[in-house]
């Protein structure tokens, strides 16, 4: 059965109240989950995690007219807000990597990755589309 | 820019180019709850649970790679060692319990499921015994099962006769498998000081001080460390252990995060991380390619077992700084077949079995996927895995020997897995007797070691 963003909203202020002043956001998530798992829900929890926050996009490749563009028009039709730029041409060689939100998209990180996937192809470079705390967990301690 | 552009593409680097991946995450599931006295109920009792917990392994994983962009290399299933819930059986039972855990493997999904173990440092019930006793026919009616098997410890000594028992075991598992390149050899690990939340198979199993469900992570990340090593350059020996541990340093984060989001989305504890550095058959992701460009002409030159002792501590160092939860074997694994570095020095006649056993000495594991002649004697092969013990139980330390006595080959010829078991060329073993020695039998008493309190 699936359920709706509405539906589970419901469920999650049913729990809260249920829970009163013992409802700490993981006591909230765990019983809403028991909730959806025992009506036989499938809704996606994870949904939630993997779209919030900032990802980090990275592209490279031979350099020519159209890449800004072409990547960021993708950005734009899936809703994603562009909140940092920064490029580099080496050469022939461009380099481009974008701080970029997707909290706001009505995609989740796996389909925009595969948007990117098609638009790099029709580019002729490289898209890598990580999420952003591999970056904070390597380089920030 | 909240990262420096060199920030970035470092970690592209390493993830696209430098093999950077997460060796496995492998689940440890409790099996204490499983037993029946009917066999037929025991063995729906251990699928029906191996199946609650792990179905969803696989898929949830692949979900976390594709989110951060490192990939996992394996998915794997670690269960406690099957001798102990399952202590009433007879070999025939235990047999058809290993084919359950295969079955249960290929619904889920995954390559390996390990836990087919005993741990029999000190002595053996009866039902280690028969477990121990079908091995060569569980190994060789399974595709996916591991076993393990720990015969000493530094607070036991070490179980002589269980040394012998195992010899013959992996003899006949050799035999049993022959038409496979005796490939059961390969899944099968004779330890001593065995961890009790190692994630890497065949030698994982779900410790008893364990919870009932844990998800450990293995790192892997050689070639990451032979990039950063080779960029370097000239340096003295103290800088070369900084290069180390700074890019071990950053693996070890990125795989303490990986670990903890899929044992969050299982609804699972996160366990360990385990910083070994392990080798894979592909080019460049090779500890033997560090070993060489710390500057030795060729793995087995003299200074070999010195560059990897600095190189297994500084991993250590690195990994202890990055992660609170560091656990299983970390340190460098030298197996020689999953190590192309390995088998060229092997094959050049550099590395010889004697000074493998040196190495083992100052990184974990041990004598790990050595391919020795078919015709190796029983008591040599017991000879070689008391030496191995001898080496865990004096320095504290695990040990193990996955040996691999190819069935009909001899010096020369390969055995040849494909995959991530690699090949490795037949190696020379000395051919005079040990047998008047491991044949008295009896327990090594613990060492001095022992006495710690």
């Amino acid at each position: 059965m699936k359920l709706s963003e509405e539906e589970v909203r419901k469920i999650t202020f049913e729990a809260i109240s249920e829970l009163e002043d013992k409802a700490t956001p993981e006591a909230v998530k765990e019983l809403v989950r028991r909730r959806v798992e025992s009506m036989g829900g499938d809704y996606k929890f994870e949904k939630g995690d993997a779209s919030s926050g900032r990802v980090i996009l990275t592209s490279f490749g031979l350099n020519h007219p159209g890449i800004v563009a072409g990547v960021t028009k993708a950005l734009g039709d899936a809703n994603c807000d562009i909140q940092d730029l920064s490029q580099k041409i080496l050469g022939d060689f461009f380099t481009m990597i974008m701080v970029i939100d997707i909290s706001a998209s009505q995609k989740d990180l796996k389909e925009i990755q595969e948007e990117m996937n098609k638009i790099a192809a029709q580019l002729k470079i490289k898209i890598y589309l990580q999420h952003e705390d591999v970056f904070r967990y390597m380089h920030r301690i | 820019m909240p990262y420096e552009f060199e920030e970035i593409l470092e970690t592209i680097r390493m993830t696209e180019i430098e093999h950077f991946d997460i060796r496995t995450v492998t689940m440890g599931i409790s099996l204490r709850d499983c037993h029946d006295r009917n066999i037929e109920v025991t063995k729906q009792k251990i699928y029906d649970k191996i199946l609650r917990y792990g179905k969803q392994h696989v898929k949830l994983a692949k979900e976390v790679e594709s989110q951060y962009g490192i990939s996992i290399a394996n998915k794997r299933i670690s269960v406690t060692p099957i001798s102990i819930p399952f202590d009433a059986c007879n070999a025939e039972e235990f047999i058809e319990i290993a084919k359950t855990l295969d079955k249960a493997a290929e619904e889920i999904g995954i390559d390996y499921i390990a836990g087919y173990s005993a741990l029999v440092q000190k002595g053996m019930t009866n039902g280690e015994r028969e477990l121990i006793k079908s091995i060569p026919f569980a190994l060789s009616q399974t595709k996916r099962v591991c076993s393990s098997v720990n015969i000493g410890s530094t607070k036991a000594g070490i179980n002589m006769d269980a040394v012998m028992m195992m010899a013959e075991v992996i003899k006949l598992t050799a035999e049993k498998t022959k038409d496979n390149d005796s490939i059961g050899c390969a899944k099968l690990v004779v330890f001593a000081n065995a961890v009790e939340d190692n994630p890497f198979v065949a030698g994982a199993f779900h410790g008893v001080s364990e919870p009932e469900i844990v998800l450990n992570i293995g790192i892997s990340g050689p070639g990451v460390v032979l990039e950063a090593i080779r960029e370097a350059g000239n340096v003295d020996l103290q800088q070369l252990s900084e290069v180390i541990k700074k890019t071990i340093f950053k693996i070890t984060r990125a795989g303490e995060l990986i670990g903890r989001k899929v044992a969050e989305k299982n609804g699972i504890p996160f366990g360990i991380v385990d910083i070994s550095l392990a080798p894979t058959p592909a080019e460049g992701d090779s500890i033997a390619d560090i070993l060489k460009a710390m500057g030795l002409e060729d793995v087995g030159a003299p200074g070999t077992t010195a560059a990897l002792a600095m190189l297994n501590d500084s991993v250590k160092k690195a990994g202890l700084m990055a992660s609170s939860s560091v656990g299983g074997m970390s340190g460098a694994f030298i197996p020689v077949s999953e190590d192309v570095g390995m088998i060229r020095a092997v094959h050049a006649g550099n590395l010889s079995l004697e000074k493998l056993e040196a190495m083992t000495a100052v990184c974990s594991v041990g004598l790990d996927m050595i391919a020795v002649p078919g015709d190796t004697a029983v008591t040599t092969i017991a000879g070689i895995i008391a030496d191995e013990a001898a080496i865990g139980i004096i320095n504290d330390k695990t040990t193990a020997v996955r040996i691999i006595p190819a069935y009909g080959k001899k010096i020369g010829d390969f055995v040849d897995y494909g995959g991530l078991l690699g090949r490795a060329p037949i190696m020379e073993v000395r051919t005079i007797s040990s047998a008047g020695f491991v044949g008295r039998g009896g327990r090594i008493p613990a060492p001095m070691r022992s006495l710690t309190n």
